[in-house]
């Protein structure tokens, strides 16, 4: 990924969100984005041109616009109609990204439509986030990537975040090997993130 | 076994290409229905095979153009809903509220510098009657900031009655039992009457009460008796000892009524009238 300084940016149109620009790039701002981030970290998955990603929890598009520079195509579920309503907008300007407007929970909804991808990163406010990456494995490449992150706090918000995040990781180890799971800190509070393999 | 896909159906001896134009395509995608066990994600080369595309460009380009209008179609579906627009009335009044407290409180403590006589002790402590006696004698922009608060109140009330004359359309039943503001508020804080209709009685009673909740949940505090139900006459003017039964009483009549408003929605004369008497049976004893 291209890094200009200790700053992550990518290439491609910008003014998506008022993003600051240096150098002709776009700067992707990890306190706005947990996939930034994960990267500012140190972590995470390298994106690269011929990656198909899928998205879920898209949401007004801001993250998706980044990686969209990155990959060959994202495809960019999301639930609510409000943000959808600006996913529409940056889809519309971007070659790339197929947006669906669907309840990841439920991934025979855009059964029909998502190819096997190298990458599913899922960012969703939900308390049944663990089985949502369960159900969407099925779309994962035999040697893809999943990063999961957890905003702990809406599976429980009086447990302990540390409890959630080994409630999580039991959930999904039957079905996932984990290699890593990191606090997003200090970019964002209560939030982990789980990298895995299929 | 048939797999159906955006481009066509395919089958072990081979693929069935999808026949149409965009609007049937995206007809086609509304109607495939897939049971989650038996997903297998498409493959480019199938669509391919099919003669639907001649390359992995063409692909990805028609399948953006199939999904953008299929999510646009659905997004205006889910804003067409008749609860929808009830949600942002409601969220516009709060916001006037909040607006015209802030401003009407400002100007107080502006009059009252330029009045170092006039205290507000031993007077009518409503704001009404504070902002007519700053009518009495402002002038210039503090004149024109007053007139502002006072239009956009006007302005609020209206709203306000607008909200609960349309909440008794679209939650007759919910209206009737708590008034048809208190009704499009609690339906807003349970984001839609789908919402709602699908909220235990005991989160209904509890809504609006977030902050004492959570500390309840996390601190060990007390637990609240009532939400936003509490603004209602009916649990506000009950007995003090009586208010939280009366606030679960409710709720759970109301978590019913939201049920018959989302899938009926017709009033229902028989249901309320027992709900009432339920209702005022938990206000006299204790």
């Amino acid at each position: 990924m291209i890094w200009i300084g200790d700053t992550l940016v990518s290439a491609g149109e910008a003014g998506v969100y008022g993003e600051r620009v240096i150098s002709g790039h776009r700067v992707w701002d990890p306190y706005r984005s947990k996939l930034s981030a994960l990267s500012h970290l140190g972590k995470g998955v390298e994106l690269s041109g011929s990656m198909r990603v899928l998205y879920l929890g898209a949401a007004h598009g801001t993250t998706v616009s980044h990686v969209s520079d990155y990959v060959e195509v994202v495809y960019a579920v999301e639930m609510a109609p409000r943000p959808m309503q600006d996913l529409l907008e940056v889809a519309g300007r971007r070659k790339n990204i197929i947006p669906i407007m669907a309840d990841a929970a439920h991934p025979e909804g855009y059964a029909p439509i998502v190819e096997e991808v190298d990458l599913i990163f899922q960012d969703v406010a939900s308390p049944v986030q663990a089985d949502i990456a369960i159900r969407n494995r099925i779309f994962l490449s035999p040697d893809g990537y999943l990063i999961l992150v957890v905003k702990t706090r809406s599976i429980d918000t009086a447990a302990r975040p540390e409890d959630v995040q080994g409630g999580v990781g039991e959930a999904i180890r039957p079905h996932y090997t984990i290699l890593d799971s990191t606090w997003l800190l200090p970019y964002h509070r209560d939030h982990v993130a789980f990298i895995c393999k299929r | 076994m048939m797999h159906s896909y955006w481009f066509g159906d395919v089958e072990e001896g081979g693929c069935t290409r999808a026949e149409g134009g965009l609007d049937a395509l995206v007809d086609r995608l509304n109607s495939i229905s897939t049971s989650p066990e038996d997903i297998i994600p498409p493959d480019w080369r199938m669509a391919r095979e099919c003669g639907a595309v001649k390359d992995r460009a063409e692909y990805l380009e028609r399948l953006r153009e199939i999904c953008l209008r299929l999510a646009r179609d659905r997004m205006t579906e889910s804003f067409q809903g008749r609860d929808t627009e009830l949600i942002q009335m409601v969220m516009a009044l709060e916001g006037m509220d909040q607006a015209v407290n802030q401003l009407a409180e400002r100007l107080a403590d502006w009059y009252r510098i330029l009045h170092p006589e006039k205290g507000w002790k031993y007077r009518p402590r409503d704001s009404r009657k504070v902002l007519a006696r700053i009518g009495e004698d402002a002038g210039g922009s503090m004149k024109e900031m007053l007139d502002g608060i006072l239009r956009l109140r006007e302005i609020r009330t209206r709203l306000a009655r607008e909200i609960g004359d349309r909440a008794f359309v679209i939650l007759p039943n919910c209206a009737r039992l708590v008034g048809g503001l208190v009704a499009a508020r609690i339906m807003t804080l349970a984001g839609g009457l789908t919402g709602l209709s699908r909220l235990p009685a005991s989160s209904i009673q509890v809504l609006g009460a977030r902050g004492a909740l959570f500390s309840h949940l996390t601190r060990g505090t007390p637990p609240p008796k009532h939400g936003i139900i509490y603004q209602h006459l009916r649990v506000h003017n009950a007995p003090r000892g009586a208010r939280g039964k009366v606030a679960r009483v409710l709720a759970g009549r109301l978590a019913i009524a939201a049920r018959i408003d989302y899938y009926r929605g017709v009033l229902d004369p028989g249901f309320i009238e027992g709900a009432d008497r339920m209702i005022e049976s938990a206000r006299g004893r204790r």
